[in-house]
């Protein structure tokens, strides 16, 4: 899992990308499909995409980096769980 | 023969129920319990239930004695209620639904708490009188929907109760709802309170507030006792309900009450473990909603803090 952090020059805002390898583009698919339905709790300086290409991807945007923080925290913890769930409940 | 499984977990309770056709055949639960003096923020209530849900599933199955391969639907509680804890719960629903290719469906929980009140009691067609720490209705059904008649234009009657358990410093063990309860059964005086009815609906943060400062005053002069207050604000809040209650079945014609909710616990200890939130109830409300042909998309299932019980197409019913 790699995750780089760096502040974008052209639009001022901090920016934050996450690779997450899974071992088959199923799983990345269940967990993308699992994590995407719910809007961030904030309603604004936050944006958040997730795809996926073989493991999952999740990109953010944020104007300030305690609500970039926030939201990667969140997703982490979601994450995990979602893995969690998958290797107790899986094949 | 139609087997679902529910997930609830909308406040401080995380419960997973197995239903098929009207037999719950299983319904463990957990309930995250927080000192006197302290309610349950949505960060730690989340907390509790990410600690514990997986292990509640897995007793959810091996008390059914079934395996994955036998569940028909996967029934969640879209909401309403507190966000984190909401997202928690569906993220594990929305996983093991794909996990075992089966349908999703996202239920309203206060349609949970009517559909399994429906099942225990076999009520024809009551008015129903939903009362709980973070809901207060009161709903009939007519053609398709399960319409509000009156409400809290406020806080809940069971957030009232809960919140003046704080100030008096009782414990939230089981509940606080229950320990007023059990103090007020002890109390002697009645200390008068603002009632506050509106038309069909109701208010209470008004009470709450009177309630707060007049425990401050009468206990430190010895005016009352703490169970004075918890008698004298149970008969203030029940009287109200029953008022709006009456009013809703005097214009539907209806001879029946049906009392759902954390609340109904009180004096009503019957089907108290339905009362209280569950897994089963989901599973119900999801069976009905399952075999009249609802499903839930993925992408469409974004759990939601606000949710009214009459933005729900009731297929289910004639």
């Amino acid at each position: 899992m790699a995750a780089a952090g760096e502040a974008n020059g052209g639009t001022g805002k901090l920016e934050s990308s996450l690779d997450v390898p899974f071992p088959s583009s199923r799983e990345a698919t269940i967990a993308l499909r699992s994590l995407s339905p719910d809007k961030e709790p904030r309603k604004g300086g936050i944006s958040k995409l997730i795809t996926v290409s073989g493991s999952t991807l999740s990109r953010w945007s944020a104007d300030e980096a305690r609500i970039l923080r926030v939201s990667v925290n969140s997703f982490l913890d979601h994450l995990s769980l979602v893995m969690e769930t998958m290797e107790m409940f899986g094949p | 023969m139609t087997v679902v499984i529910g997930f609830e977990g909308s406040a401080n309770k995380i419960g997973i129920g197995i239903i098929r056709d009207g037999e719950v055949l299983s319904n463990p639960r957990r309930t995250y319990i927080t000192p006197p003096g302290q309610g349950f923020l949505p960060s730690d209530t989340a907390r509790h239930h990410r600690a514990v849900i997986l292990t509640v599933l897995k007793e959810a199955l091996e008390q059914a004695g079934l395996k994955p391969a036998d569940i028909d639907c996967v029934a969640y509680t879209k909401g309403p209620g507190m966000g984190a804890p909401l997202v928690t719960v569906a993220l594990v629903a929305r996983t093991v639904s794909q996990l075992w290719g089966k349908p999703l469906l996202g239920v309203n929980h206060c349609i949970g708490h009517i559909e399994m009140g429906r099942l225990i009691t076999k009520a024809n067609n009551p008015t129903v009188l939903y009362v709980s720490g973070g809901n207060t209705q009161v709903i009939a059904y007519s053609e398709q929907r399960y319409r509000i008649f009156g409400e809290t234009i406020d806080i809940a009657v069971g957030n009232c109760l809960d919140r003046f358990a704080r100030v008096i410093k009782i414990s939230n063990d089981p509940s606080p709802g229950y320990n007023i309860e059990q103090m007020a059964k002890k109390g002697s005086q009645y200390v008068e309170l603002p009632y506050t009815v509106k038309g069909m609906d109701v208010s209470f943060s008004g009470i709450l507030s009177y309630i707060e400062d007049a425990a401050h005053k009468m206990l430190s002069s010895g005016q009352c006792t703490s169970e004075d207050l918890c008698f004298s604000l149970q008969e203030t809040l029940f009287s109200m309900l029953v008022e709006i209650t009456e009013r809703a079945m005097a214009h539907c014609g209806s001879q029946e009450v049906l009392i759902v909710g954390g609340v109904g616990c009180n004096k009503y200890a019957e089907a108290f473990k339905f009362c209280i939130d569950n897994g089963a109830m989901i599973a119900q409300a999801g069976w009905e909603m399952f075999r009249s042909g609802q499903v839930t998309e993925l992408e469409d299932s974004w759990i939601t803090q606000r949710y009214r019980t009459d933005e729900v197409e009731v297929t289910w019913r004639d």
